[in-house]
């Protein structure tokens, strides 16, 4: 009978607590590994989006705002451009690629996002294309629109099916239906992996006929005379992606010079984001975690020093068999090592199965997503580290065992 | 075989007035011979025993067992040679209570046995030999105290140590099922030349066994002890 098999019967024996010494642990590796995975997760999908383009150039105001509602769909825009910027920038020869993006409508919660079909001609950062249609095609016509995988799934529209756009970017009970304007769906993207999925593509000439109608409406309403042409056409941000990435610090400085607007590279921001608000709260969170992984610790020792002192006549029994002193203590290590073994595992099935079970959420609410068993190198490390606080908190009740001298424990009754 | 040539050790904490000397100017057992231990309680029958087993170190003198030294033996030694040499049965008889009857004799063999090769089959063979063969999966709890006993005396056997220590091996149990143990132990002994010593209370018990050997007086107070070392003679 092997050691291995000797510390398992013995846990086995008193199972009420080894579970709940395991359960402990696992609780703790599961909150890290959440956590780590979690930031590793998101701070990839995060970059993954903002990578895609190079710059974001739109209405003064916070830059980061600008990312957020230009590239992750999320946030209201600063401001419009003219949209002769973006005409500007389709002639520029540094410029590999632009679109431009107008807001205003959403479906079922997700927006509506007017832009020109070039933006399907998006190259990811190995040149090959990045939007794939699943089914259909480009728009072609105004109010034809494709869907990103996401919105097709969970609205179940199809090609050819119609609907009509609300006006403002959220849902918002009792908001106004652009009822005279249907869109038609003719295309449906493939799964990116990104928020992408989570929008609507159009024409932005469709977005510019259903407000200029809309304020033409009002201003009929309110008595005022038509403005035909009353303002140049605009474009809540335009997307770039440049030959030479090396540029865009340089691009951006000179887009704020030479617009009214910002320009701001999507990626620095996402990075300050996640660094600046993203990380102190995850670190708040690791250090929780890393507490609970040190109480769970804690009382592996406890209940390995509690089992010991309750074997001390087994201890002395297997003495008398002829065990020696390293080898009681190799046995009492062992079960310890069992304890934060199973613990570490369980932690590890707990952790990612949580997120594996919140993928889903997290992508329908963020659109981003997430492999949730996938292992980052700073999880691997984290769960190195806390095998051998468990090596260690094993190792106080086994260098006892090793100390006791058999004869003092053998009048001991069970 | 086993050969113990005054020996002296102090019993209980050594340099309080209460502390006890234990002494022993000669002990000699031969292989295959059986003896009994006997004397009051408190006397060193089961001092003796351990110091035989190397559970227990002399201060003094010398303690020789199956050819070896035990006092030239450092500590992994000394428990590797209990393991091999001697079989022990306690009154209690200390089984480990998570392990099945068979695994009990197994860990035995684990420790003690000089090959080992083929334990399950050397242990279900010798629970066999015990009586015990359709019990060989029972827990402790689940056995009788003649059973539980029974199993402790094949976990001794199992390693085919020569020499069997069984201290109060009947003390636990009916008169009846100490008789069956006392004649298990005796035959087993016999049949398999081992040397048997066992300590008793029970003077009818110890008539039965071919030699016994009286500790009274063994264990003195140090006191006493010294008195009398330093009185004329």
């Amino acid at each position: 009978m092997s050691f291995l098999s000797m510390a398992w019967r013995y846990l086995r024996f008193r199972w009420l607590v080894s579970l709940l010494t395991i359960s402990g642990v696992a609780v703790g590796v599961a909150l890290v590994c959440a956590v780590l995975a979690l930031r590793h997760e998101s701070e990839r999908a995060l970059s993954r989006d903002a990578g895609l383009y190079d710059l974001v150039a739109g209405g003064k105001g916070s830059p980061l705002q600008l990312v957020l509602s230009s590239v992750y769909h999320i946030d209201s825009p600063t401001g419009n451009l003219p949209y002769a910027d973006f005409e500007r920038f389709q002639r520029d020869p540094r410029i590999l690629w632009s679109a431009p993006v107008g807001l205003g409508d959403n479906y079922a919660g997700y927006r509506i996002v007017g832009t020109e079909t070039q933006f399907f001609d998006l190259p990811d950062r190995q040149a090959k294309p990045f939007f794939q249609f699943a089914q259909g095609r480009r728009f072609e016509e105004r109010f034809e629109v494709v869907l990103g995988s996401q919105v097709a799934q969970s609205t179940r529209l199809e090609i050819g099916d119609t609907f009509f756009g609300t006006h403002g970017l959220v849902e918002v009970p009792g908001a106004e239906v652009h009822r005279d304007f249907p869109y038609r769906v003719c295309g449906i993207l493939a799964p990116t992996g990104t928020t992408q999925d989570r929008a609507i593509f159009g024409t932005l000439a469709s977005v510019w006929e259903i407000h200029e109608t809309e304020d033409r409406l009002h201003y009929a309403i309110q008595g005022s005379a038509l403005l035909e042409g009353r303002q140049e056409r605009e474009t809540t941000a335009i997307l770039i992606r440049l030959k030479t990435p090396g540029l865009r610090l340089w691009m951006a400085d000179e887009i704020r010079k030479g617009t009214d607007g910002i320009a701001t590279v999507p990626i620095n921001e996402i990075l300050r984001f996640q660094r600046g608000i993203i990380g102190p709260a995850q670190k708040a969170l690791l250090t929780v975690a890393s507490a609970v992984v040190g109480v769970a610790c804690l009382t592996v020792l406890i209940t390995l020093h509690q089992a010991a002192e309750r074997r001390r006549r087994d201890i002395a029994i297997l003495r008398s068999l002829g065990a020696n002193r390293r080898e009681v203590a190799v046995l009492v290590f062992t079960e310890g090592l069992l304890l934060t073994g199973a613990g570490i595992l369980l932690g590890l099935l707990l952790g990612h199965g949580g997120l594996a079970l919140g993928a889903g959420t997290f992508r329908e609410t963020t659109g981003l997503l997430l492999y949730p068993w996938r292992m980052p190198t700073l999880e691997l490390a984290a769960l190195g580290a806390i095998g051998i606080c468990g090596a260690i908190a094993s190792l106080f009740p086994a260098i006892s065992c090793y100390r006791r001298t058999p004869i003092d424990d053998l009048h001991l009754t069970e | 075989m086993i050969r113990l040539k005054e020996v002296s050790l102090r019993l209980g904490n050594a340099g309080r007035s209460s502390s006890v000397l234990f002494h022993l100017p000669s002990f000699e057992v031969e292989a295959g011979e059986a003896v009994a231990l006997t004397g009051p309680s408190g006397c060193g029958k089961s001092t003796l025993l351990n110091l035989i087993a190397g559970l227990r170190r002399a201060d003094q003198g010398q303690v020789e067992v199956a050819g070896s030294d035990l006092e030239k033996l450092n500590s992994a030694q000394l428990d590797r040679h209990r393991g091999m040499h001697c079989g022990m049965v306690f009154q209690t008889f200390h089984l480990l209570a998570p392990f099945t009857a068979l695994e009990n004799v197994v860990i035995g063999l684990r420790f003690g046995a000089r090959t080992r090769s083929k334990l399950q089959e050397k242990a279900t063979e010798v629970l066999d030999r015990v009586g015990l063969g359709n019990r060989i999966h029972a827990r402790p709890h689940r056995l009788s105290v003649g059973e539980r006993q029974r199993v402790a005396i094949a976990r001794a056997l199992v390693g085919d140590a020569s020499i069997l220590l069984a201290d109060e091996p009947t003390g636990s149990l009916d008169p009846e099922t100490g008789q069956e143990v006392f004649h298990l132990l005796r035959e087993v002994a016999e049949e398999e030349r081992r040397t048997l010593i066992l300590v008793t209370h029970d003077p009818a018990l110890a008539t039965r066994m071919p030699r016994h050997f009286d500790c009274s007086g063994l264990v003195r107070s140090a006191s006493t002890a010294a008195r009398k070392e330093n009185s004329p003679r």
